[in-house]
């Protein structure tokens, strides 16, 4: 898809694109290099002005307690300049990596634009629980609060997709 | 001379007051992430050394103030460094036991708040042709992967 014009939202099964997107820090990243060889809880947030998103952050904030010792790794993605979501992250507490879209490169390609907020034309909620290799496992549409994972579902996502890449699942 | 079990990872030699690679060097051996290693050298980049030459100087890897480092290396030590962070490597002395880290950059700056610090002191020395560039962890993983030296290793050999 990287290169592609206006794109297909990715589906369960699909690869999910390659991401390569500045970190909060500024440095660039590639979403492959951050998988390495472990699951990825990937969300898409409309950015830290939003309630909505607050709340959001909070609940993965408190999940990464789980992540860090489970060979896991949690990555948002927002239009939010690095240096917004560094602070931010601060904030939050957060131990993840955000990913900056500021330049909204990928938000067409994955057709992602929440197109109601007309302001500041963020991406529009979701979430993919994705494999190593980046095959997407689970998609969810958060535009409407009810229809973001909970944590329970990120944790079910996880142990099913740690079940079948981890040779020594059932040692 | 402290020297390592077997495990993966570069053995690096700190002597008090510089860094080797060479494995015979006078010092206490530890290892380090291998990645560091593994692309060009900087030619200039300076390093927070957070060891003891003391051979008896070692915490369990899974102590909780190692983790704590480390989550603390994730929430501000990686961002606060920014672009200037060249690499990062704690130093294990085995599979089990953490013996220090070290972080580089590439410019010379106040490294006193090394949060790795807080278990070894830190020294700031000259290490120019030693270390090269490794994306830092991404977080949120602070566990090590098959005892490599974290953030270094991985389950897939």
């Amino acid at each position: 898809m990287d290169g592609a014009g206006t794109g297909a939202r990715p589906q369960v099964g699909e690869a999910f694109p390659d991401l390569d997107l500045p970190d909060h820090t500024g440095r660039g990243r590639r979403l492959s290099e951050i998988a390495a060889d472990d699951p990825v809880v990937l969300i898409f947030s409309r950015g830290w002005w939003c309630p909505k998103e607050q709340r959001a952050m909070r609940v993965l904030a408190e999940l990464q307690d789980e992540f860090e010792v489970a060979y896991s790794k949690l990555v948002v993605v927002s239009i939010d300049p690095p240096e917004v979501q560094s602070a931010f992250r601060a904030g939050l507490g957060a131990r993840f990596t955000f990913l900056s879209d500021a330049e909204r490169r990928w938000i067409d390609r994955l057709d992602l634009l929440e197109h109601t907020d007309t302001n500041h034309l963020p991406y529009r909620p979701a979430a993919f629980s994705l494999f190593p290799d980046l095959r997407i496992h689970a998609a969810y549409n958060g535009y409407w609060s009810w229809g973001r994972p909970t944590a329970e579902e990120l944790r079910r996502d996880m142990r099913a997709i740690s079940r079948e890449i981890r040779p020594d699942w059932e040692l | 001379m402290s020297t390592p079990l077997d495990g993966p990872g570069r053995i690096v030699v700190f002597d008090g007051a510089s860094l080797a690679l060479d494995p015979d060097a006078d010092g206490r051996a530890f290892l380090a992430d291998e990645r560091c290693f593994e692309g060009p050298p900087l030619e200039r980049a300076w390093a927070s050394v957070c060891a003891s030459i003391d051979p008896g100087a070692t915490i369990r890897f899974d102590e909780p103030e190692v983790q704590f480092a480390r989550r603390e290396a994730f929430a501000w030590w990686i961002p606060l460094l920014g672009a200037d962070l060249v690499c990062l490597t704690t130093l294990a002395l085995d599979g089990a036991r953490y013996g220090g880290a070290i972080t580089v950059v590439r410019s010379e700056r106040d490294l006193g708040d090394d949060p790795f610090a807080q278990l070894f002191p830190g020294r700031v020395i000259e290490c120019g042709g030693l270390f090269s560039e490794v994306a830092p962890p991404p977080g949120p993983v602070v566990e090590r992967y098959a005892g490599a030296p974290w953030p270094g290793g991985s389950f897939s050999g």
